[in-house]
């Protein structure tokens, strides 16, 4: 039996707060999923929302809170973008990659089968662009016809290291839609010494020969650079150099060093902190890219249908960011 | 661009002021901006109206009466919600007491609302009377919470429906709004039922005197009743008022109200 003071307290003391304010109030006597459940009814009827049932008292807000996926700058809903890990194996070993890639990985590749009907799942769900990523997507065999039916479906960016430009892989890059697809390659810095010193010595001269051959060939080649955080604001010279390669300053893209995969330090970035992007790899679909090797941001093993997926990291991120909100009101400071 | 009218609005809860910032804003940039001022009680806010110092008043129903009785009727209402051209009065007693009408509480105890409440107080010894055994055959518990805002913060309906819970009353009248509010019979079954809906009558208003030319309320008015429910930019501010659509005033729907206080000898303050 529900107190029916219950219902009284919580126009009462609703009434008492601003619009997205929130009030605790206590349940009172009673079955607590009952008394848990007139308050969901009451909230749902009056046009407020149940934040929480914590204990012996309720959370509730007044008015529905905002919807945090409309305040987002349209490009960052999630689910506008998707990234798919190809696979994870690499020629490289860099000390600060965030899923651990190297020679010595296994491939876990997605393969054909599932990138295609992942790009036509993607166009229906209302994604605008894929991004194909790994490991090295150039040592898949096959990665020609991966990024064909990528293009076929959606405007495609490709990350690689730009080293393997060479052979069946230059034929195999020649073979890609330069209308649909942009390469993204990786380069730290505008001499070899920083470069080198995360990813192998001689690295940097042949990611800035890849960065020239792709630009060459027709395509638009983003650079992007992975800095420790206090090197982020002094990029000058960076910044010269790759205006000297032809490369356009929106497509000079810098990242901070992530605290992730084999990093042993960088900024930390947690399933709160990040705003998610939909990320598939063949083990499941992960929050963000730079978490697609770690279990505490796989979001499910299961990677179709993919609307799925993306409603439910939507549902996730709408949920997290409403009680993010209100455990900043609850705040107390004395 | 002339001077923004200012409206003056009690503030009877926090919301108010989001509400009134949210009104201001969509007012601003038109030919007729305004902004607000808030006052504790609408006794002040008539004093304000009167001596100028405000152009418009958010006024309920009792304090548009004392706007008419202190300016002889010279004020005029420019508009009011849809759901104030429709507000009632309703009795609840506990499920099951099948009071079956106003005449069931003769030799009862009604819990009323703060005594300024024109729904949970000055109206219901009006249907009494006019409708019922007569208040003098009902032994009336009178609960005066937050006098001065006109029964705005709900509180003291609040109050009255829980004296009924507690058996320190048979039955309570509050406004249809609260009665919505905790969700009619339907949110706590065998908590309460309702015996008697009183006939419609008018709630708030705009409320305006002859010093403020209709050269300058019109266009504020012509700009109020543009707002739109399927507007989402207007809908919030509809939704915290509590209404679809602005209206014309009713102003028949205050005759009871009128009647009341006169045969109450309701004080023309507060």
């Amino acid at each position: 039996m529900v107190s029916h003071g219950l219902v009284l307290d919580l126009v009462e003391r609703v009434g008492t707060v601003a619009r997205h304010g929130t009030v605790s109030v206590p349940l009172g006597e009673g079955d607590p999923e009952e008394l848990a459940a007139t308050v969901a009814a009451w909230c749902a009827r009056s046009g407020n929302e149940l934040v929480e049932v914590r204990g012996s008292r309720a959370v509730v807000r007044r008015g529905r809170s905002p919807d945090p996926l409309a305040e987002l700058a349209p490009d960052l809903v999630p689910g506008t973008r998707l990234w798919m890990y190809t696979n994870f194996d690499c020629n490289l070993a860099c000390d600060y990659c965030c899923v651990r890639s190297s020679p010595q990985s296994a491939r876990r590749a997605l393969g054909l089968d599932r990138v295609r009907r992942l790009a036509t799942e993607a166009l229906a769900a209302g994604v605008s662009e894929l991004i194909l990523t790994g490991g090295e997507p150039f040592l898949l065999p096959d990665i020609d016809e991966l990024v064909t039916v990528c293009t076929a479906e959606l405007p495609t960016t490709l990350l690689t290291n730009g080293m393997l430009f060479r052979g069946r892989r230059l034929e195999a890059l020649r073979q890609m839609d330069r209308t649909q697809l942009a390469l993204q390659i990786s380069l730290d810095s505008a001499t070899p010494e920083q470069h080198d010193g995360h990813r192998g010595r001689g690295s940097w001269e042949r990611a800035v020969a890849g960065i020239r051959t792709a630009h060459d060939e027709g395509f638009r080649v983003r650079v992007a650079a992975t800095l420790p955080y206090e090197q982020t604001h002094e990029l000058a010279a960076f910044h010269t150099f790759l205006d000297s390669l032809g490369i356009a300053r929106e497509d000079q893209v810098i990242r901070a060093l992530a605290h992730r995969g084999a990093a042993d330090n960088g900024i930390e970035l947690t399933l709160e902190s990040l705003i998610p992007e939909v990320t598939v790899t063949a083990d499941g679909v992960y929050w963000h890219p730079v978490s697609a090797d770690h279990d505490d941001q796989l979001v499910t093993r299961d990677i179709f249908p993919l609307q799925d997926a993306i409603t439910e990291v939507r549902r996730r991120f709408t949920e997290q960011r409403a009680q993010a909100t209100a455990a900043a009101q609850w705040f107390p400071c004395a | 661009m002339s001077k923004p009218l200012i409206v003056g609005a009690v503030a009877y809860t926090p919301n108010v002021v989001t509400i009134w910032e949210g009104i201001r804003d969509y007012f601003a940039g038109s030919a007729s901006e305004m902004d607000f001022v808030l006052f504790s009680n609408y006794g002040r806010q008539v004093d304000s109206l009167i001596d100028g110092t405000i152009d418009l008043a958010w006024n309920t129903n009792l304090a548009w009466v004392r706007t008419v009785a202190q300016t002889d009727g010279a004020c005029r209402a420019l508009a009011m919600r849809d759901t104030d051209t429709v507000f009632r009065t309703v009795f609840v007693a506990r499920t099951g007491s099948n009071l079956g009408g106003l005449d069931g509480l003769k030799g009862r105890r009604l819990a009323l609302g703060s005594k300024d409440s024109a729904q949970a107080a000055i109206l219901p010894v009006h249907f009494l009377d006019r409708n019922g055994p007569g208040a003098d055959e009902v032994e009336l518990l009178r609960i005066d919470s937050d006098v001065g805002k006109h029964g705005d913060t709900g509180r003291s309906e609040l109050d009255a429906l829980r004296a009924v819970l507690d058996e320190r009353a048979d039955a309570a009248a509050i406004g249809i709004n609260t009665w919505e509010a905790i969700g009619r019979e339907e949110l706590m079954p065998g908590a309460f039922e309702a015996f008697w809906e009183s006939p419609t009558y008018s709630h708030c208003n705009f409320t305006a005197l002859p010093r403020v030319p209709e050269e300058r309320t019109g266009p504020w008015l012509e700009r109020l009743l543009a707002m739109d429910w399927d507007n989402p930019e207007h809908r919030p501010i509809l939704e915290m008022e509590g209404l679809r659509r602005w209206v014309s005033p009713k102003l028949d729907g205050y005759a009871s109200l009128v009647e009341a206080v006169k045969e109450q000898g309701i004080s023309a303050r507060w």
